[in-house]
């Protein structure tokens, strides 16, 4: 048993129906966004998972959004701990007496690895001072970087220069000598540079020496397997799998032996914002250790929520009535009006069968969070009518709608439209001449399918 | 789509329709910007690496992903085969791209890709994949934690691919040029007199907690080689480079020749490019190369990278120096471009990168 709801206001590019409880709601705009389309997202904050340590973005770049403290098995991909040993170790003022040292190593909690299988020796202070591998080619590649990056930013000014060039073709020679710019054209041809680019071409100036880097060497022969290669028995403990090499894209060790830690990757905080109205849906905190939000408009505050409550046996082409149940989440009186859908509705593509559902308006009591404590509170009386409204408690309502499959075999599911006031609390007061309401009341429309079980026979 | 399902998908696939290919390029690039990249698709620049036989339809969805879904300022789509001479700093080259669904070779001579002369084969991990998945079907045994020694068909219908990958990188090996053809003699020998070099010794895989896999050993060396075996059309990896060549300008020849870079990861086997090397030295002794090919010098790169990054590190390298500024397209020119044609341009070529030594005129 089943209910989805389609929000009807800009989920129409998402072909995935969108779950009530995973849309946004934009307050100023009271357009409903489905999370997963319209919501674009922004990085907020880095963090470290393991050690919760905030880290500007800027460090986090430098960084490569990995932790300085924290690393990941290489083995299992779980998080490294730091243990502790003591060893004996020499004085340093007297070698023949020795006392226990504290000497730290990296171990896996999960798979048993540790830091002494790859050869790193224990440190000695607890965090920090662990050795990374260095890559062979870093300086090859540095220097194409250099290279490439100067060779972009010639063509750069050769591309400016060219501009002006042209433009200055169009002054005739006539204007040479009569206005001084003879001194200009005269300089030009020394071969000075011009005014207009001196700025330019001196920032070069300050790295003069072009970086030339040598073109790669080939090689006429490769170096083949050796001979014990083709009988020699492999030890599959020795090999790395494919997964831990590709997490390495530096090295891609083959052998455990070179398999070195990595440091652990950091997780983002993301901010959503609504693509069409450009308001912000969810602000998380700052704070990697608080789950709290700074913004958080979900729809499920402010739609009201429909539950199946009960269902008797559903068969085919005989009227039964289900059991729903509305609940208002928001602190006012809500007004709430179930439709029928319409005949060849783009929406109801599900139904396998006819629903009646009440015609009248129903009436949801607001949310009051002292209600359960309060004892001596008063019943709202709302008149009732017995056939529609099967129960009332706080703000929640009982209403019965008649279905009919249609179908003889398979899921019945049925669709409605549930129509609603939306009122926009977060509104700047206005003053009160302008108008009688402090905020303006909108109804919105949502598509509501609920999937009811399987026919019986 | 929900992007936290435990079934792996394959992002890059052709043959399925736009609507489906969308979400999923959709989610992977999500994962890629907000799982690991960390920052804001629309601060960065994005650079794509494509073969050059990439279908267009696939090409132009991901496009469609990137500025309509992400707004990404601009969008470089490179070559590979183009990008790799990047991280070597040489203008021309045979590039031989080994990968999972095909190897396809692309000269590119003074920066610009020789397209007219491209070759491909369906010879790459994919093909691998299927003979080792078929071949330990046909002769392996499992042991399970209920019985021993019983054969792998009763106890899983098939092996799932990436278990075949893993084991084909962790025990496959390319055997060099004398004992390979040896093993294919002994495979295409009906009256089986030729023999079997003797193959390397079985390997014990573990499938999960319970059940072990013995590979046995003859698959470990024989698997590989039909990447070197000629078929019918006498095609092979090898005969791509050859043919390749023989379509090139004469005055090219040498150069290219002795220039060859190979990346992808299917040439990162162990002994691969040895083999290689010594195939094309073999085959440039046939009658049908002979008289053809006059240079008989060959040479090999060795890029800075491993060879499945090789192409990554010269996108990487095209990026920093913001060239991606001079010949991408930006977003506001394109939802020009779309809405007119609807489709993309072609791949482009660097000409003035790699162009250094002339000057610039």
């Amino acid at each position: 048993m089943r209910v989805r709801q389609r929000l009807q206001t800009g989920c129409r590019p998402c072909t995935a129906i969108a779950q009530a409880a995973k849309a946004m709601q934009a307050i100023h705009s009271h357009c409903t966004c489905c999370r997963a389309c319209t919501a674009i997202a922004h990085v907020d904050s880095h963090y470290c998972p393991s050690c919760l340590e905030n880290m500007p973005s800027a460090e986090a770049k430098l960084k490569k959004n990995r932790c300085a403290n924290c690393f990941d098995c290489p083995c299992c991909m779980h998080t490294l701990s730091t243990r502790a040993t003591s060893i004996p170790a020499p004085l340093p003022d007297d070698p023949a007496k020795t006392t226990m040292k504290k000497a730290y190593y990296l171990a896996c909690g999960f798979c048993r690895w540790t830091s002494r299988d790859v050869g790193m020796a224990d440190k000695s202070v607890a965090s920090g001072g662990w050795q990374e591998p260095e890559n062979p080619h870093t300086q090859r590649i540095n220097k194409l970087v250099e290279y490439y990056q100067q060779l972009a930013q010639k063509e750069k000014i050769e591309r400016d220069r060219k501009k002006l060039v042209r433009r200055r073709n169009y002054m005739p020679l006539a204007f040479s000598d009569k206005y001084g710019l003879g001194t200009r054209l005269q300089r030009q041809r020394s071969g000075a540079p011009i005014s207009a680019l001196a700025g330019l071409s001196l920032k070069e100036g300050e790295d003069q020496k072009e970086i030339k880097i040598e073109p790669a060497d080939a090689v006429e022969e490769v170096e083949p397997l050796p001979e014990d290669y083709y009988t020699r028995p492999i030890n599959l403990t020795e090999v790395t799998t494919l997964r831990q090499r590709l997490l390495q894209p530096d090295f891609q060790p083959i052998c455990a032996s070179q398999l070195y830690p990595r440091h652990k990757h950091l997780l983002i905080k993301r901010s959503l914002r609504c693509r069409k109205c450009e308001h912000n849906l969810s602000k998380p905190e700052f704070n990697p250790t608080s789950i709290k939000f700074k913004i958080q408009l979900v729809a499920v505050n402010y739609i009201p929520e429909v539950r199946i409550m009960s269902i008797p046996n559903l068969r085919y082409m005989k009227e039964s009535q289900v059991l729903l149940t509305l609940t208002n989440p928001v602190e006012n009186i809500t007004h709430v009006t179930l439709l029928e859908c319409e005949e060849g509705d783009p929406d109801d593509i599900n139904s396998t069968a006819k629903v009646a559902v009440p015609p009248k308006e129903l009436i949801l009591a607001g949310k009051d969070a002292a209600a359960e404590y309060d004892e001596l509170a008063e019943p709202q009386d709302f008149q009732d009518d017995p056939d529609v409204i099967a129960f009332r408690k706080a703000n929640k309502v009982g209403v019965f709608i008649k279905v009919t499959p249609q179908k003889e075999e398979g899921e019945v599911t049925v669709s409605f439209k549930m129509k609603h006031e939306f009122k926009n609390l977060a509104a700047p007061i206005r003053p009160s001449e302008e108008s009688d309401q402090s905020s303006e009341v909108i109804w919105l429309t949502h598509h509501v399918e609920l999937s009811l079980g399987p026919v019986l026979p | 789509m929900d992007i936290f399902s435990l079934q792996p998908i394959k992002v890059v696939q052709y043959n399925i329709n736009t609507e489906e290919l969308y979400s999923y390029l959709k989610d992977f690039i999500h994962m890629l910007y907000f799982r690991h990249l960390l920052v804001n698709p629309r601060d960065r620049r994005v650079v794509i690496i494509e073969s050059v036989l990439c279908p267009s339809h696939f090409r132009d969805t991901l496009t469609r992903v990137l500025f309509k879904h992400f707004e990404v300022p601009s969008v470089l789509f490179a070559p590979s085969h183009l990008m790799s001479l990047l991280t070597l700093g040489i203008n021309s080259a045979m590039v031989l791209d080994c990968g999972y669904a095909e190897s396809l070779v692309l000269p590119i001579y003074e920066g610009i890709p020789i397209l007219s002369c491209w070759g491909a084969l369906p010879l790459g991990g994919k093909a691998i994949h299927r003979e080792l998945g078929y071949q330990l079907l046909e002769q392996c045994t499992v042991d399970t934690g209920l019985a021993k020694g019983q054969s792998l068909p009763s106890v899983m219908g098939s092996v799932p691919e990436d278990i075949v990958e893993d084991i084909k990188v962790r025990t496959c090996f390319v055997s060099d040029l004398q004992r390979g053809l040896k093993i294919q003699a002994a495979k295409f020998n009906i009256d089986g007199s030729a023999e079997r070099p003797s193959p390397p010794p079985d390997v014990d895989y573990p499938l999960d907690g319970e059940k072990i896999l013995h590979v046995v050993g003859s698959i470990r060396d024989s698997v590989v080689e039909i990447l070197f075996e000629q078929d019918n059309e006498e095609k092979s990896v090898a005969t791509l480079i050859l043919d390749s060549l023989i379509q090139c300008p004469i005055d090219t020849r040498k150069q290219l020749a002795e220039n060859l870079v190979v990346i992808g990861g299917t040439a990162m086997l162990p002994g691969f490019l040895h083999r290689l090397m010594a195939e094309i030295r073999y085959l440039v002794e046939k009658p049908k190369y002979k008289e053809a090919l006059a240079t008989k010098t060959f040479r090999i790169h060795t890029p800075p990278a491993k060879p499945n990054c090789v192409a990554w590190l010269g996108a990487v390298l095209v990026s920093c120096c913001h060239l991606a500024l001079l010949t991408a397209c930006i977003n506001h020119f394109l939802s020009h471009f779309w809405s007119t044609s609807g489709h993309t341009w072609e791949p482009f070529c660097v000409q003035r990168v790699l162009q250094p030594n002339r000057p610039h005129t």
